[in-house]
Parts: C-alpha cells; sequence; structure tokens
C-alpha cells in the first residue's frame, strides 16, 4: 500500500485521460502556439498562468520558488518587448497578504485569484486566506514552492508539509512530483477552483521540478475522474416541469414568501436571474452577510441582511414569513441561531444550492434542487409565467414596508461623539452604492454592512465563515488590481487593520488609489461588546486603550499623501469629501465613540425572538438580555 | 446504525490523509478502515465501517463526494452485500483444552497458520460479528496473545 500513501505520483507511462472519465476526453482543441517547444518547469508554470488569463500575481519570494520568479520576470520583459501586458507581480509585507489579495481580487471579479509563495513559512502564512477562501467558497490558485523531491522528508531548511497542512482547509492541494505532469496539474488546478462550489487549490511545486527542462505540451490536465463525472451530473440536474409544479403548488398557498439569498448567488454569478425572479413574482429579499448585493440593497423588495447582526426588520420578517426561500445559502450559526426556532412562521421551506451536502445539514426543507442556481431559477421563473402564477402579495409588501419603516437602523444622533454609523452614512453619501467596500472583521464590519448601500454584487468584500481580522487592506488592494477604475474603501477597525498593517506599505509602493479607513475605538470593539453583555464587562485582552500608535504618523511613514484623522462631529463631512475624492491612496483615521455598540444583535445560540435592538431601533417587544448557554456561545 | 462504506480512491499523494482527515475534523466516526488496490492501477478501494444516524451518514457521504480524489462513494449496508473480515489470532492453549479450540476452530470455519512449543495463530474469515464472536470463544480456552483483525471488506 506504499502507493496510496506515498507521495509518488501515477505512475510515469500511465494515461493521462482517465478511463472512466468520458468527460475528459480530448476534444482537438487547435494546437498551443509552443506545444512542442524545450521549456524549464517554471517557465511551464508561467505559460499556464498566461493561457489561464491571469492578469496578475500576488506573492512573497524565497529560496524555493525562486525559479518561478525568474520566469515571470523574464516573461514580462519579453511582454513589455512585444507591447503585450505581462503579469504584473505584487509583493504583500507578509505571504497572508498575498493570499488575501488574491482572495480580493477574485470575490471583486469573478475570477481565479493567483498567489506564488516560497516553501516552509511562505506557505504556512498562506493558511489563513486559504482557508478563509475555502469557508466563503472564493476560487484562488496558490503556488508554494517547495524544497527539492530528494530533499522532501528530510527536514530540510523552509520545509513544511505543505500537502499535508493545506490538505485539511484546501479544495485540493497537489504535490507535483512528476514533472512530467506540472502543466497538466496547474491547468487542472485552476479548473477544479473555477468550478463546482468554487475555493482554494494549492499546488506545491518542488524546486527540482521548477527546474526540470521538458518539452511543453500546451494542451491536457490531470484524470479527476470522480470530481469530474459529479460536475457533469451537477451540470446535467436541470429543474424537472413536476419540480416546478409541486414549487409553484406551495407557494400558491403561502401568502408571505420570503427570499433568503446568501453567498452562492454571488459566487453562482446568479445575482440578475435572482433580481428576474424577485420581481417577477414580489418575492421579499433577505440576504445573509455573504449575499450582500446580490440584491440591490435600495430595491423596494430587498429587505436588507438577516442574521446576528442582520436589520429588525430582516429578522422580523424571517419570523414573519409564512414560505422561506434558500438560496444559496446554508443556515450557517450566525444566520440560523437556534435553527428549530429559525423561520418558525414557515410552512415550507425550499432550498437552492449546488452543494448537495448544505441540503438538510441544518435544517430540514420540503423542497430542494442541487444544480447552478443561476439556470434552476431561470427554468422556475419560466414555468411560473408559463403558469400564470401572478400571486398578489399587496398586503405582504405593506407589511415588510411597515416593518422597515419602523425597525429600521439607527443610533444616537444628538452624541457629541463621532458614531460610526454616521462616518458611513457620510460615505455612503458620496458613493451611492456603487464602490467596493472590503473590511475587518469585528463591530466595523458589521456597521458596514448594516450602514452601506449595494447596487451589485461583488462589491461587498469580507470574510464571513473565518471572520479573519486583517482581511480588509489586503482584499482591497488585490480588488483595485480587479477594477483599477473603480473606487475600492477599506473599512476597518484600529484592532483588524493592525493584523496586516504592513499592508499599508503595499497600496503606496503600487500607487493604488485604495481609501482606509479605520474606525478605532482603541480596542476589539465587538469582544468588548460580548464582554459587556455576557461577561459582566471584564475586558480581557480587549482594551487597548494603552496602546501607543500614532495611525496617521505609521500612514505618513508609509507614503501616504492623505493621511487625516478626523476626531469632530462638525468635520465628518467635508473630510469624509476630501478623503473619497483624493487622486491615490488615502488614509483616514476616525475616532468613535469606543462604546458604539452592534444592533440588533442575536445572541450566539440564541434564537431572533431573543434579539436584542439596543437603545436607538425599536423592537416588537421587550427583551431581557440575558447570557446565551454557554456551551453553545461562539 | 452502523454502516459499511465503501470508497474507491485514486492513488494520489495524501488522497487517504484527506479521507482519514475528514472523519476526525468533522467527528465522524471510524470503527474500521481498511485500503488495497483494485484492477484499475490508478484507484484504491477504502473500506470504512462508521455509525450514525441517516442524517450523519448522508453528510459523510456527501462530504466524502467532496473531495477531489473520491472516484466514487457506495454505501453497501443500503442493499445486498457480502461482508467479510480476517482475523489473525495468536494464543496460548493449554493441552487440557486443546480439542475445545480445535472444535471452535472447525466450527467456525478457521484454520490454524501455526503451532509452535508455545502459541497457536489461527486465521479466520467471517463476518463481523462472528469474528468478535470467536474471539470470545477462543479466550475461554486460553490466553489471547494477540488479536489482529483486517476491518471488514465488503462487495455488493
Amino acid at each position: 500500500m506504499g502507493l496510496l500513501i506515498s507521495t509518488v505520483p501515477l505512475a510515469s507511462g500511465t494515461a493521462v485521460l482517465h478511463p472512466l472519465d468520458p468527460a475528459a476526453a480530448p476534444l482537438t482543441p487547435p494546437a498551443h502556439p509552443l506545444a512542442g517547444t524545450r521549456m524549464t518547469g517554471a517557465e511551464m508554470i508561467v505559460q499556464v498562468l498566461d493561457d489561464e488569463g491571469v492578469p496578475v500575481l500576488f506573492g512573497y519570494s524565497g529560496g524555493a520558488i525562486l525559479p518561478t520568479y525568474d520566469a515571470v520576470f523574464v516573461h514580462n520583459q519579453r511582454c513589455e518587448a512585444a507591447g503585450r501586458r505581462g503579469m504584473p507581480l505584487i509583493v504583500p509585507a507578509n505571504e497572508q497578504g498575498a493570499g488575501f489579495m488574491a482572495a480580493g481580487y477574485a470575490r471583486a471579479s469573478g475570477r481565479v485569484g493567483v498567489a506564488v509563495v516560497t516553501s516552509g513559512p511562505g506557505a504556512t502564512n498562506m493558511v489563513t486566506p486559504v482557508r478563509d477562501c475555502l469557508a466563503d467558497s472564493i476560487p484562488i490558485v496558490v503556488l508554494c514552492g517547495q524544497v527539492p523531491t530528494a530533499a522532501i522528508g528530510t527536514d530540510a531548511f523552509q520545509e513544511a508539509p505543505i500537502s499535508q497542512v493545506m490538505g485539511a482547509v484546501a479544495k485540493h492541494v497537489f504535490l507535483v512530483t512528476d514533472p512530467t505532469l506540472l502543466e497538466a496539474t496547474l491547468r487542472t488546478a485552476f479548473e477544479i477552483a473555477r468550478t463546482g462550489r468554487p475555493g482554494p487549490v494549492v499546488v506545491d511545486l518542488p524546486k527540482d521540478v521548477q527546474n526540470w527542462q521538458g518539452v511543453f505540451q500546451g494542451t491536457g490536465a490531470l484524470p479527476i475522474p470522480g470530481y469530474r463525472s459529479r460536475l457533469k451530473h451537477l451540470r446535467a440536474q436541470q429543474l424537472s416541469a413536476p419540480a416546478c409544479a409541486e414549487f409553484f403548488a406551495q407557494l400558491a398557498l403561502a401568502q408571505r414568501p420570503l427570499l433568503y439569498v446568501g453567498g452562492g448567488v454571488v459566487n453562482g454569478n446568479a445575482a440578475a436571474e435572482l433580481r428576474r425572479f424577485a420581481a417577477a413574482f414580489g418575492i421579499p429579499v433577505v440576504t445573509t452577510l455573504m449575499g450582500i448585493g446580490a440584491m440591490d440593497t435600495t430595491h423596494p423588495l430587498s429587505m436588507h441582511m438577516l442574521g446576528m447582526h442582520g436589520a429588525a426588520f430582516a429578522n422580523y420578517a424571517v419570523e414573519d414569513c409564512d414560505f422561506l426561500i434558500a438560496v444559496g445559502a446554508r443556515f450557517d450559526d450566525r444566520v440560523a441561531g437556534v435553527p428549530a426556532k429559525f423561520a418558525r412562521g414557515a410552512k415550507f421551506i425550499a432550498h437552492f444550492d449546488i452543494d448537495p451536502s448544505e441540503i438538510n445539514k441544518v435544517k430540514r426543507v420540503g423542497w430542494s434542487h442541487v444544480g447552478e442556481v443561476d439556470v434552476a431559477l431561470a427554468v422556475l421563473r419560466a414555468h411560473g409565467e408559463s403558469q400564470g402564477f401572478a400571486p398578489d402579495y399587496s398586503a405582504w409588501h405593506a407589511h415588510c414596508a411597515a416593518l422597515r419603516r419602523t425597525h429600521a437602523f439607527n443610533y444616537d444622533r444628538t452624541s457629541t461623539m463621532i458614531q460610526p454609523y454616521a462616518v458611513i452614512e457620510a460615505i455612503n453619501r458620496l458613493t451611492r452604492g456603487q464602490a467596493i467596500i472590503a473590511t475587518g472583521v469585528g463591530q466595523h464590519q458589521m456597521w458596514a454592512a448594516q450602514y452601506f448601500d449595494f447596487a451589485e454584487p461583488r462589491l461587498w468584500l469580507t470574510s464571513g465563515s473565518m471572520g479573519t481580522m486583517g482581511f480588509g487592506l489586503p482584499a482591497a488592494i488585490g480588488a483595485q488590481f480587479a477594477h483599477p477604475e473603480r473606487l475600492v474603501i477599506d473599512i476597518d477597525g484600529d484592532a483588524s487593520v493592525r493584523m496586516n498593517l504592513g499592508e499599508l506599505e503595499t497600496a503606496t509602493t503600487y500607487d493604488l488609489p485604495v481609501k482606509v479607513v479605520v474606525l478605532n475605538n482603541f480596542g476589539d470593539g465587538m469582544v468588548r461588546q460580548w464582554q459587556k453583555l455576557f461577561f459582566k464587562g471584564r475586558m480581557s485582552g480587549s482594551d487597548k486603550s494603552l496602546h501607543k500608535k500614532d495611525f496617521v504618523k505609521a500612514a505618513q511613514a508609509d507614503g501616504y499623501a492623505f493621511a487625516v484623522r478626523l476626531d469632530r462631529v462638525a468635520d465628518i463631512d467635508a473630510t469624509v469629501k476630501a478623503f473619497i475624492e483624493f487622486q491615490g491612496p488615502a488614509f483616514l483615521e476616525v475616532i468613535i465613540d469606543p462604546d458604539a455598540g452592534v444592533y440588533p444583535m442575536v445572541g450566539p445560540g440564541q434564537s431572533y425572538e431573543e434579539m436584542i435592538t439596543g437603545e436607538f431601533i425599536t423592537s416588537r417587544h421587550p427583551v431581557l438580555v440575558k447570557a446565551p448557554d454557554s456551551s453553545e456561545m461562539f | 446504525m452502523r454502516h459499511i462504506i465503501a470508497i474507491h480512491l485514486q492513488n494520489e499523494a495524501g488522497a487517504l490523509t484527506r479521507v482519514a482527515g475528514l472523519f476526525s475534523s468533522r467527528g465522524y466516526n471510524i470503527e474500521s478502515l481498511s485500503v488495497a488496490a483494485t484492477n484499475d492501477p490508478i484507484v484504491s478501494r477504502l473500506t470504512l465501517v462508521t455509525t450514525g444516524n441517516d442524517a450523519v451518514i448522508a453528510q459523510i457521504i456527501h462530504q466524502l463526494g467532496k473531495l477531489v480524489d473520491v472516484v466514487q462513494v457506495e454505501d453497501m449496508t443500503q442493499g445486498l452485500h457480502h461482508e467479510r473480515e480476517l482475523l489473525l489470532l495468536k494464543l496460548r492453549v493449554p493441552a487440557s483444552q486443546l480439542a475445545h479450540l480445535s472444535t471452535a476452530i472447525s466450527t467456525a470455519g478457521g484454520r490454524v497458520l501455526a503451532d509452535t512449543l508455545d502459541h497457536f495463530v489461527v486465521e479466520l474469515t467471517s463476518s463481523e460479528a462472528l469474528v468478535t464472536r470467536f474471539v470470545t470463544e477462543a479466550a475461554q480456552f486460553g490466553e489471547v496473545l494477540e488479536v489482529v483483525r483486517s476491518g471488514s471488506l465488503g462487495i455488493s
């Protein structure tokens, strides 16, 4: 059984195409112009990246990846000489930054982001972004240098067992030990990253494989018969007419249907079809944190975000609906709270997802469809329209409108201290739902989710499932490469931004017009909020009021020509305007009310009826703040 | 409920680790696990015995289906299947019990692989339940020195 657990790949001479897999049959496309050319492994890597249309690489060099870095350099020189665009290599302060830049690029563009790092610490610094991308279903390909194959397993300098480490956190990981399979492996990595439920793929590249010389084929992929046959099956899963009929038969019994939309709609490029579906039948929409932008948040059918820090009116709509349609959403603990009590009034739940493991995982549903969600929604809408399904939800619409009015987001508008919500509202008045907003993790993340408008998908970049502090700044940098002409703003917290503060300099190094906002409340605000609510105010490890950092000086030192501290309410509008209109990288620190909280809040492991709305948002019924069951609290 | 799940797995670096890691990271139970080559040189068959309610088993099968190296997953407990486990048992038996042991071995369908001055090695291929029963029974006749079980294999 040495074969299975060893690092030896398929025996050389094994056909690249697997007999079990008809989908992998060669289509005889025109030969690659460089097919038959002798190249090094590193040159093949760069050629495949070029063939995949990768416009930018994010990465940090080091011994084991040097051959590939050199090949990128030579490639870019040749491109420049030929007058065509090469692949700029963007160097972060830390490899984690490169990972989140690739993720930010992928989230904003919908294309596969690529990071290239060295072995050992370079690769292990990439673990957090890879897990983050898996958790949020974001397609990236990470190329890691590795010590030469002969040195693997010898505790060599900068060696780490990356296929083991990443195997636990990536959608897939390859260790290339047979250089003749190198180009096929890279193509397959892109295929796996972007297809099905997207995710991160790691390719571990021993240095001798990069230095190997061989003949470039220009075509071919690895046999992954199981994966491809499941994918083929998934794509063949069309909604049948009886399934559509059953859906509408159930919907016809409902008076208060609600669409509950998650990141799958954004990742599946299904926002346009979702909007058509909602509009066709007049069904209101709540989105998850990851689903923000799937629906235009200013649309009359938008009921904004649900969940732990969702809008009170969104959560009340979930409580009041009698038919819930989950689309690309997975009843996550931040949304469903207590699954048994989630959407208690819903007599029927329907669920669309691309991943069969999500159906009935948390909440049992009455109707489900596994497949590509844009296709499914289009088929379903066409069925409903052809049957003349034209329900009258006017009472439900009026109810939702009243909920929106009565239980709107609100805060202390008379405070002499700057309220973070007011700053976001001031930015939003200028950006009007068109800016790309990246965030760190914590209170500022929730305030941004609550108070910004988002007209389109892929404008909202946040670490949803993993909740990685430090995500915002590098993600914003990556997004700026996806959309050089678009306004990209990182809304960050003082604690989150510290996590990847080195990337402040990356933005100025490449003269990216990224706008960085630090809402400074001198601590880990969300942690403090929980400690106030559930730990009798003991601020263990969360207070940073003794920290000495001068963020403005730090930004100036990193080359920010615009680095301003905003600490007076009266200055908000003028300062925000100057900041947003500044051409080039800009940094704004805002000294906010350190006691500003995130409301509403459904405590961890609590149900929506226990939602607290704070002092300034109207609650439907009085709720006592009580600590959640400690076993449920995470 | 007990399920025997057969997983066809590509012979790739780390493939077995990923299957085992899936079970440990998601808190699923593995009662036995056995892996060997198949007639397809690039595919191994991994046979795994696990327990769980229907929802847990459904999750296990769906999660296995998300592993790229997994070619096919089959829950054999769903239909007609044959299940066998190999036992190698080393035991020391006093002369007074030899006849009993011999009867027990032939009743169970086992055979003696080695008969030394010090101990016997007995081989038995049977269902998991009968193997367990035989080990208990044999222990009545002597001192069990070592129990080696392959884990269940199945074919449908």
